[in-house]
């Protein structure tokens, strides 16, 4: 469960305020997998940085009752004069995590070779990529958060990302922000529009699009 | 044999048709019903004008089940003795059974114009108006009715459903809730009341009268239904799934309530816009249990697990670019302490100011000088350093500086120790005096450079050449801290500005430590102390105000 009590956000752009959320309040129930959707520059991904708590809000409270991934697939953690199984058990060590199985699943799951024990500033693009998807699934977290699917690997790995994430979801729930609408309808069953600083939950996947596509229409008009 | 069928053997004129009256009578009783209803039907085909006949055959058809004959008999019986109200109401019941509704109307008021007194024919009457609507009439009748029997809950209920369907939906319900004072425990009445509600759209008082219908008779399909529909009418559709679920739980036979949650659901859909879809994956999961709600010793331990982690990483990245690696850190002090004593050793001819070896005097400035120093300017980068790692949410700024603070100390004390064992192997005179006092100097001089280091890392966010400007102070720190000289060579003019230089404190505190009988006056520990605690509590005090704005994306 994350609860959103009377949350405000905004921040500067260069010229003028963006206002990401204005006195908001919501809750991501238990046991349901919600995909965000919002035009472009509404503040998604401050969104999900914020229930991530990543980002403190500017006022108001989010509450936790489950241990929340960083964004799925966020490599930053990385230090680049450390090797790949440096990385992972640093990051096990931080969530208090089984360091042994997370860097066997790891060198398990994103095929480095021996590239595993390199510093990761010898990896290319693609390897960080793998390291930090494995990275991820490693740690047993209750709520996986996806700012935007991003493809990875062959087609055999990406098969082989999704199995994976398929059978992480029996006992996690994941919030996922992406423009696809077909990727939230295979993944989500609930849904939330932002828009204007305000955030809305809809109990039905369909239902949200369905209101995302009208407000966008509306927009256009 | 019963009174009745004495009377008629002797009203009789046939005998033979009596006896067989008398005959069908005692199989009725005996449970033989084909044999009786055959023997009555000879009977009444017989002499069926004959009053006595036609009374028994009508009692014994319309017991049987056979309105229709019974219907027959009874208007044999009423051409015999017109005018009687009782017979005209047999007559109706037994067209109403047989569906003849309009004969059954006849009959009904005719009976009630001849008793419009009796309560039963009255309500019979309405009933039958309502059923051929001319709902008027049956309101009229209805209205009369409970007029006059103000304790009959029959009245009530009728006149509720008259005025209803004549659209007084208020009159209605004042109707039934008379009905329902005189006689709460009917199920239909509840249900009925529950209907009307939900027509004047006061859902939850009619929710809740289903819920009361419920209560009486839990197993009852239609209240359950009703309940259903009620709350999914009144848009408490989470409730209505959840109650269809459990119905449907209780009873996943039947086949009524599969239909009527089928129904819901299927109103549920439409109400959606038409491109829902289901998919095989979104089952209902097992709900996990909540995690407890962490206590401040929780916090205390994950606190203690981030920093260990952080420290781990900052020491083995820590020189990471440096091909040395930590060599490096050894290698900067000799290479200071050797330089400072080979000039001041030509200047000074062979007498440093405190002991006897220029080595361990330099040391005992460079060691306190260089843990400020390296401790000020290296936190100065722990954050922007590692502000990829705030991305965690685990990790804080605090944990950050923290943990680098930790490593800067642990190397400097480390470079410290080695670098004394070093100098006492090449057999200088290396044994300070109070070793408690040395490690209090050092932790002091930590302090003071944490508390400068924090401050430096919020400053470097706002102040972009800021990093440039204290690496001149800490030059202009190296000049006045009395790391080649003693307070005590400088007049007392100078010397009375320096000693307000923490560091020169700290430089001084460390010696007096380090040298047996070196306690200058001007020496003030507790300055120090204070003043390094103020420091840090500065420090944290601006990061804590300022944090949401040292990330913000600029």
């Amino acid at each position: 469960m994350i609860a959103l009590e009377g949350v405000s956000k905004s921040y500067r752009t260069r010229t003028s305020r963006q206002v990401v959320l204005d006195d908001a309040s919501a809750l991501f129930p238990t046991g349901h997998n919600f995909g965000i959707l919002g035009a472009n520059g509404s503040g998604k991904s401050t969104l999900v940085r914020l229930l991530a708590g990543t980002e403190m809000p500017d006022r108001g409270v989010i509450r936790r009752d489950a241990r929340v991934s960083f964004p799925l697939g966020f490599g930053g953690t990385f230090h680049a004069a450390l090797s790949g199984r440096e990385n992972v058990a640093f990051v096990a060590r931080l969530y208090d995590a089984d360091r042994r199985a997370a860097i066997r699943y790891v060198e398990d799951f994103a095929e480095l070779g021996d590239y595993f024990r390199m510093p990761v500033n010898t990896y290319s693009a693609g390897m960080r990529a793998r390291l930090a998807f494995a990275t991820c699934l490693a740690i047993d977290f209750d709520i996986y958060l996806i700012d935007e699917v991003t493809e990875i690997g062959d087609h055999r790995f990406r098969k082989k990302c999704a199995e994976a994430f398929r059978a992480r979801m029996q006992h996690s729930e994941i919030i996922l922000v992406t423009h696809n609408p077909q990727t939230i309808r295979q993944y989500c069953d609930r849904g939330a529009v932002l828009a204007r600083g305000e955030i809305r939950l809809y109990d039905d996947i369909g239902a949200a699009l369905a209101a995302y596509q009208r407000m966008l229409g509306s927009e256009a008009a | 044999m019963s009174e009745a069928l004495a009377s008629w053997a002797v009203e009789a004129e046939d005998e033979g048709v009596l006896g067989q009256c008398r005959s069908a009578e005692a199989l009725y009783y005996d449970g033989r019903y084909d044999e009786a209803l055959a023997l009555a039907r000879t009977a009444f085909a017989a002499a069926g004008e004959s009053e006595a006949v036609a009374d028994f055959c009508g009692w014994l058809f319309s017991n049987c089940g056979r309105h229709g004959e019974a219907a027959a008999a009874y208007e044999a019986l009423l051409r015999c003795r017109p005018g009687w109200a009782a017979g005209h109401r047999h007559a109706s019941g037994s067209y109403a059974a047989i569906g003849e509704t309009e004969r059954a109307l006849f009959h009904a008021l005719r009976a009630y114009a001849l008793r419009p007194a009796d309560c039963g024919i009255a309500c019979h009457a309405t009933e039958l108006l309502l059923r051929s609507d001319r709902l008027e009439e049956a309101a009229e009748i209805a209205r009369r009715t409970a007029n006059g029997h103000p304790g009959n809950e029959v009245a009530f209920r009728l006149l509720s459903e008259a005025e209803m369907r004549l659209g007084d939906e208020a009159g209605a319900l004042a109707a039934i809730d008379r009905a329902l004072a005189l006689a709460g425990g009917k199920v239909e009445y509840q249900l009925h009341r529950g209907h009307l509600l939900c027509r004047l759209g006061r859902w939850d008082e009619a929710i809740e009268s289903f819920g009361e219908a419920l209560s009486i008779e839990p197993a009852n399909v239609a209240a359950q239904r009703a309940l259903l529909s009620a709350l999914l009418d009144s848009g408490r559709v989470e409730e209505a799934l959840a109650y269809g679920g459990a119905l449907i739980h209780a009873a996943p036979d039947s086949e009524e309530i599969g239909q009527a949650l089928l129904e819901t659901l299927n109103r549920r859909f439409a109400t959606l816009d038409g491109d829902y879809i289901v998919l095989g994956e979104r089952r209902l999961k097992p709900l996990r249990p909540p995690r407890p709600l962490p206590r401040w010793s929780d916090g205390l331990g994950t606190q203690a697990r981030v920093v260990l982690a952080l420290v781990i990483r900052e020491a083995r990245t820590r020189f990471a670019e440096a091909k040395l690696g930590y060599g490096w850190a050894l290698l900067e002090p000799i290479l200071h302490i050797l330089m400072l004593s080979l000039v001041f050793a030509v200047l000074m001819r062979g007498q440093p100011p405190i002991g006897r070896e220029f080595f361990i005097f330099y040391y005992t400035g460079i060691i306190p000088y260089h843990m400020f120093v390296h401790t000020s300017s290296n936190l100065a980068y722990a954050i922007s350093g590692s502000a990829a790692l705030l991305q965690l949410p685990l990790v804080t700024t605090l944990d950050l500086v923290i943990a680098r603070g930790l490593v800067e100390f642990v190397t400097d004390a480390l470079v410290a120790v080695i670098l004394l064992v070093g100098l006492s192997a090449f057999g200088l005179h290396a044994r300070p005096h109070d070793l408690f006092g040395i490690g209090a100097a050092l932790i002091a001089s930590w302090l003071l450079g944490c508390g400068c280091g924090i401050v430096n890392a919020v400053v470097n966010r706002f102040v972009k050449s800021w990093d440039k400007i204290w690496v001149q102070l800490a030059r202009v720190l190296y000049f006045t801290s009395g790391i080649f000289y003693v307070p005590a060579m400088m007049p007392d003019r100078i010397r009375d500005i320096l000693v307000w230089n923490p560091v020169l404190q700290a430089v001084e505190w460390f010696r007096s430590s380090f040298f047996e009988g070196y306690d200058p006056h001007w020496l003030d520990r507790s300055y120090l102390a204070g003043l390094a605690l103020l420091a840090v509590l500065l420090g944290l005090g601006l990061e804590r105000r300022l944090r949401p704005r040292l990330f913000e994306p600029s």
